[in-house]
Formats: structure tokens, sequence, C-alpha cells
């Protein structure tokens, strides 16, 4: 019990130290090279999307360190969760429904299945050479600073966004006219995949 | 959206279903194959019938591109285009679909139960293939890409209760899952920058783009050209690994050696050749535009594109090359040598020229036909000796002549010595970087090139570590006998018989290639 | 200040980040598919935003869709391996003790 709440502290106080950050770099290293940089009050919307994004990033690093796989689960619950919640500010309302029944509902669900079905004999391991948590840190370190350098210095050729709109009759729209052969070819890959799962998993078959 | 703007996309796709037949034929196919499966369950003879209605697919399939008007036009609103360029490599997957349905029908590792949904699953592979080749859209590479590795995860594994495949089908689809989704974040960046998923429109983009730079803040311009590198580079880690270049090789040895042996020998002809099919298309075709002298080195972010590729075709090779020279287990030492094959083609693609393009091309087509080859006569060894070690071949050529001349006669076209197949093909190689060592800065193709000659001599050694076993070294006293079936050993002559006949007239080849270099670029 | 494309793109860096932080020290392969589907949200979250702000039309959140797909069905193909390897543990287990007995 006692293990379980040193740990939850722990979570909370990562999950803090990356909510500061991001709220430092945010506010106070992104306005210096933004053009508009002028000091706005946050509005509620804002408020929440910081909470949101800072779920996000604090179900992922759980995912990415802690060592007890259900933890990692947890984590990687939060971050979908986070996820979809960032669609909606992006408009995006049926990407977000969608990521909530398929993601949070098929996929998490099954690797929940998994761990707990091979939870018991230990950790499935592959043979393979991992590095420890320094390897992941100098990883971490090597990626995240370049990526947000291109995220905050490319001037991006940004547009006024539209209006919040649904999206749902135009998705469908497009899959039925422009996107029509990867919505075709996707069947076909669900298909083959579902097929090669069953032959994987299943008991032997006896021709007679 | 507007009704009469639905209606024209709506057009357009059903317009496009005419150069698809192709495609339509696996997809049925598959689907025929999965029924008649279960139809033929309790038959007899169901793997002959099996493999005979697999094969009857494949020709249907390839009837219906034969019969295909043969322009280049882009099909289904942008997402692939058919051209000469995809015919030919549509061809050589079928061909390698074909020969692995005939070799797998004859091979023990499948069992009958089985077949029938391995030769399905090998359709949708081949479809997998056939969108690789002809895709101009990110999403589509994206789905093609995942097409033919999620099949080839499964049949990776095929084999039941061995655990050495599925280890093997675990690491693939790890290694695999990375490697896309790493591919996939890297074209999430092209999509912002170039504000368009259409490869076909990337050439323009890119240069709007690159003509941006100069008003720009100089951090901006820099910053730009970062993440246009990094794009790249992601984009190229899925790429290379569908390839098996080094660094991103290291599935290739266990994958080959857990899978069933028809499906390795497939894997090392059919999504290979695929991989660089999708290269040529989307970094030739695309981002050089309507190539100027230099092709890609001017396009993107000014990075010396071919030199990279050809650091890491060096590296590839090499590294392929040397860990082959210790391996005793002759599916592995096949897997490091396809690693160095990989290396070797690479080397056209660092030529950025037609020749490069064309040498590619060629190098596959023979590739295909010796690499199955000599998997056939691992194929017939190992089930007649239940090993795939090298020691199984001392005196093969006492215990079955056919096999061991076949053999010899197809390591050495891997060698690429002449008078064999593999010595033209890797003479066009060559000569693509030949051709480039004059024009200014190509100094470093030289280098190239010597890198490549002395990698020849390395394969030579444990190429012909084989041959002296199966010809110098007597047989063990309690080694047993090598047994072919006709049809194996048919298989074995037609191979041989290719080798050896393309190896001294090779203008077919050439001239097919060369009037497949048509790629269509919006 | 308010919402930007750059918010966005931080996240989804973050996101890729942490995915490939927990595919590179993770051993167990039930893990490291929770990566490979971190990179992927991460990816999707780039789409989104990517679509919103810079190219307008759905065809950024059409891929996200896609992607979602794909992923869904890798994961189920991945976690029939991991099943596959666990059974073949077990029955190796079980074919050990037979041999011992006899």
């Amino acid at each position: 019990m006692n293990r379980t709440f040193s740990k939850l502290a722990l979570w909370a106080f990562l999950a803090l130290l990356v909510a500061l950050f991001l709220g430092y770099f945010i506010t106070r290293v992104l306005p210096d090279y933004l053009p508009a940089g002028r000091a706005v009050p946050p509005r509620l919307g804002d408020l929440v999307f910081y909470a949101c994004a800072a779920a996000t990033v604090a179900g992922a690093a759980g995912v990415a360190f802690s060592r007890n796989i259900v933890w990692s689960c947890i984590g990687l619950l939060i971050a979908l969760l986070g996820t979809a919640a960032l669609y909606v500010f992006l408009s995006a309302d049926f990407l977000a429904v969608a990521q909530l029944l398929v993601y949070i509902g098929g996929v998490l669900v099954l690797i929940l299945f998994a761990v707990m079905l091979t939870n018991r004999i230990g950790e499935v391991n592959v043979s393979n050479q991992s590095l420890g948590l320094g390897g992941g840190l100098a990883v971490f370190a090597a990626v995240a600073p370049l990526l947000m350098l291109v995220a905050v210095l490319v001037p991006w050729p940004v547009r006024p966004p539209g209006p919040m709109a649904p999206t749902t009759a135009r998705i469908g729209d497009e899959f039925l006219s422009t996107w029509l052969l990867p919505f075709e070819v996707a069947s076909v890959v669900l298909l083959a995949t579902l097929v090669g799962a069953v032959v994987m998993a299943r008991k032997e078959l006896k021709a007679d | 959206m507007d009704p009469k703007n639905l209606q024209v996309l709506v057009d357009v796709n059903l317009k496009s279903v005419a150069w698809f037949y192709p495609e339509l034929w696996l997809i049925f196919g598959s689907m025929g194959v999965f029924i008649l499966d279960l139809v033929w369950r309790k038959n007899r003879g169901r793997v002959r019938l099996l493999a005979g209605a697999t094969l009857i697919v494949l020709a249907c399939s390839g009837a219906a591109l034969a019969m295909q008007p043969a322009d280049a036009v882009s099909l289904f609103n942008g997402m692939i285009a058919t051209d000469s360029f995809a015919n030919f490599w549509k061809w050589l997957f079928l061909a390698a679909a074909a020969l692995t349905v005939v070799i797998s029908s004859g091979s023990q590792e499948f069992a009958p139960e089985r077949i029938g949904e391995f030769f399905a699953l090998l359709l949708a592979i081949t479809l997998g293939m056939f969108l690789m080749a002809s895709a101009t859209n990110l999403l589509m590479i994206y789905m093609a890409i995942e097409l033919v590795s999620m099949v080839s995860y499964v049949l990776v594994g095929y084999r039941r209760a061995d655990r050495k495949a599925h280890e093997a089908a675990l690491k693939y689809v790890i290694y695999g899952g990375v490697a896309s989704g790493v591919m996939l974040f890297g074209m999430s960046y092209l999509y912002g920058l170039l504000g368009t998923a259409n490869v076909t429109e990337f050439a323009v983009k890119l240069a709007a783009l690159s003509q941006g730079f100069a008003g720009a803040a100089p951090g901006a311009a820099a910053a730009t050209k970062l993440a246009l590198v990094l794009a790249t580079v992601f984009v190229s880690a899925g790429i290379g690994y569908k390839v098996a270049a080094v660094p991103w090789h290291m599935w290739c040895p266990d994958v080959y050696e857990g899978a069933p042996t028809p499906f390795t020998a497939f894997l090392s002809v059919g999504p290979k050749a695929a991989g660089f099919a999708l290269a040529i298309r989307f970094f030739f075709g695309a981002f050089a535009g309507k190539m100027g002298a230099t092709g890609l080195a001017d396009s993107v972010a000014g990075i010396p594109w071919p030199a990279v590729v050809g650091v890491i075709s060096a590296v590839t090779m090499t590294l392929g090359n040397l860990v082959a020279v210790v391996q005793t287990n002759l599916k592995r030492l096949l897997a490091y040598s396809s690693i160095a094959h990989a290396g070797y083609m690479l080397m056209g693609l660092a030529a950025v020229s037609a020749t490069g393009m064309q040498s590619v091309m060629i190098y596959s087509a023979i590739y295909l036909v010796m690499n199955l080859g000599a998997f056939l006569v691992v194929i017939l060894v190992a089930q007649s000796t239940g090993s795939e070690s090298i020691f199984e071949y001392r005196g093969l050529a006492r215990r079955h002549p056919v096999a061991a001349v076949a053999f010899a006669i197809f390591l050495f076209s891997l060698t690429g010595l002449p008078p064999f197949a593999g010595f033209m093909g890797k003479m066009y190689l060559f000569y693509a970087l030949f051709e480039r060592i004059g024009i200014p800065g190509g100094g470093w193709y030289a280098t190239l090139a010597l890198i490549g000659a002395l990698n020849t001599a390395v394969s030579l050694y444990y190429y012909a570590r084989i041959i002296r076993a199966m010809f110098l070294d007597p047989p063990y006293e309690k080694a047993a006998p090598v047994e072919a079936s006709p049809g194996g050993q048919l298989l074995l002559g037609a191979f041989s018989a290719f080798i050896l006949v393309f190896g001294v007239w090779w203008n077919p080849i050439v001239n097919w290639s060369a009037r497949s270099l048509q790629i269509f670029r919006g | 200040m308010h919402l930007t494309l750059t918010h966005f793109l931080v996240v989804g860096a973050l996101l890729f980040a942490l995915g490939l932080v927990t595919v590179v020290t993770r051993r167990n392969a039930v893990g490291i598919l929770m990566g490979v589907e971190l990179i992927l949200n991460g990816t999707n979250v780039n789409l989104a935003a990517f679509n919103h702000y810079v190219v307008g039309g759905v065809s950024g959140q059409v891929f996200a869709l896609f992607v979602i797909v794909l992923a869904a069905a890798e994961a189920a193909v991945g976690l029939a391996i991991v099943l596959t390897i666990f059974q073949s543990f077990r029955s190796i287990d079980v074919r050990l003790a037979d041999t011992m007995r006899e």
C-alpha cells in the first residue's frame, strides 16, 4: 500500500514537473520567437488545453518510465484520453470519437488483455539488448529538443483556421470520393490481418 | 461538399478501375483462395489444387497487366499512378509470388491444412507490393507498406510450435512497428511543410519552400531545413527497413532464419524489390521533380543526399559481407548476403541518374532468380538432412550433382562472376557509378566503386567456402542422401538456364528496363 | 497567449520522443508495442494540427483516421504473436515435465 502511495506521489510530481515545463516553455520561451508575442491573458479554453496537454504528456512519460507494465497501461490510457481531448481543440470531433472507440475501446483493451494473460509468467522479453534508463534519457535529450526546435522555429505557413464545425459529413464524403482507394485497401488490410491473427493464435486444426 | 465536385471525384474513381484490373484479380483471388481452402478441406490433393488456383489467379493478374493501356496516368484522385516503371516491378512481384507458390507447394515446411491461408495471404502481400510500386500519396505509401509488413509478420511465425519462428515474428513486428511509426511521423512533417499528401506535387512545393528561404529570418530558414532533413531521414527509416539497409537491418538475420524457408526466399526478393521501387518513385521521381543535372542534390535542404545514400550503401554492403563470412547456417548466411546485395543496389540509387535507376531494376530482376534458386537448394538439402548447416553440404557434388552444380551457378552469379547473369547486373551498377565520376564533385563515386569491388572480393570468399565444401570435401560417413523431386530439379534447371542465358545475352532485360523508366511525375 | 499550431506540435513531438524512449528502454514486447502506439499518437496530433492550421479541409483528419485503423490492426497482430509465444512457452514447459517423468 505504501509503495503504491509513494508511486502515485512520484507520478503526481512528474506530472507537475511536465506541466511546469510546458507552461514555462509556452509562456516564456515561445513568445520571443512568435510574431504576435504580446502578453494576452489566458482564456478558459486555453487553460483546459494546457491541462489536457499536461495529462497527455504525463501519461506518455508514465508509459516510458514506469517499471510496472500495469502502470504503463494506465499511463497509456491517460495519454490516449488526453490526445482525444486535444483533437476537439482542432475541430476534429469525429477523430476524437474514433480515438475513444478504437484506441481506448479496442487497442487498449487488447493490450490490457495481453498484460493480464502474460503477466503471471513474468515478462515476455524480446531477446535484444535494450538501453537502460540512462540510454532512454539520452534518446529523449537527443530527440525532444530537436523536434521542439522545429515546432517553434519553423515559419509554418499558417492560415486562419476555419470555425469549429462538425466534420463527420465531410469526412464521409471524402472517404467515398478522394480517399476511396485507401478506404478499400484498408478493408483488405483488415481482412488479411484478422485472418493472420486467427491463424497465429488458434489451436492446431486437424485436416479431418 | 458540393455535390458537383463530388460527382467529378467519383467519376475519376470509376474511370480509374480500367487500370486496376491486375490488383482487383489479386484482391478477389485472395478471397477466392480463402474460400477454396474451406471447400477443399478434406481433399487429398488440396495442396496441388490450391497451388494451382493461386497460380491461375497470378496468371490472370498478369494477363490483365499485359492488356493494360500503357499510358502513365494518375489513378483514384492521385492515390496511385500507373506507368511503365510500375509495370516492370509488378511483373517482378508476380514472378516472385508464382515461384514462391511453386516452391512452397513442394516444401514440407507447411502443414497441408495450413497452406491455403498461406497462399491467400501471399496474394495479399503481392497486392501490397503492387501498391508500393505505384503509390503516389503519403497515405497510400504507408498503407502499402503496412499491408506487406503485417501479413509478413504472420507468415514469418507460420510454423507451429516453433519457438524460433515465433521469436522471429515478434522481433519483426516490433522492428516493423517502430520503423513504420517513425516513417509516419516524418510524413506528418512533410504534410505540414508542403501542405499536401500528394507526392507528385512535392517537387513544386519544395521549390516554392526553398524560394521562401530568401526572405525569411536566418533562424527560420535553418529550422525549415532541419525539419525537412528530419522528415526525410524518418521516411527513409521506413524504406530502409523494407530493403534491410544498415542501420535498419537488425531484424533481417533472425527473421530470415525463423521464417519458413520458402517465405524467407520470398522476403529476400519481393518486399526488398518493392522497397527499392518505392524509394525510386519517392526520392527520384517526386523529390527530384523534372530532375536537373544533379537530381536530388539541390532539392532537399542542401544536403548532399546522393553522398548520404552512398555512405549507407558502403556501410550496408561491408557489414553484410563481413558478418556473412563467419556464418555457418546457410539461411543466416544468405540473410547477411541479402543485406550486402541491398548495399550493392543502393549504389545504383546513389548515382541518382537514369542509368542508376535502370541498373537497380536490372539487378532486382536477376537477384530475384539467383536468390530464389539459392534458397531452393537450401530447401531441398534441408528436407533431406533436416538442417541448414554448411556441414550438410560437404560432398554434395557426389550426393546430388544436379543440386550442387545449380547451387554453384547461383553462388557464382551472386558473387558477380562472368559469364553468369549476376555479373551483368553488377556491371550495370558499377557503370552507373563510373558515369557519375566525371561530374563536378563526383570524385567520391570512385571511392564507392572501389568499396563495392572490394566487397565483391570478400563475398567470393564465403560463397567459395560453400562451393569448396560441396565439391572438394568428402561427405560424412552417415550423411543422409539428398533427394529432390523431379519438379524441384526442373525448377533448378530452369533457374540455372536463366542465369546462364542472361549472363551472355542480356539485351532483352536491358531493353525492357530501359523502356520502363517512364515515371509519372504529375 | 492563445493556442497556435506550435502548441500542438510540441505535444506531438513530446509524445513521439517518449514513445521512442519506451521503445529503446523496454524489453517487454507489450511495453514496446505501447511505445509504438505513443509514436502513432504523436503523429496523429501533428496531422490533425497541420490539417486545422495549415492545410484546411479534412485530409489530415482522414489520414489520422486511417492511421488509427492500421494501428489497431497492427496491435491485433502484435498481440496475437505475443500470445502465441506465451502459449509455446507454457507448452514447452509442459513437454519438458513429461520427458523428465519418463
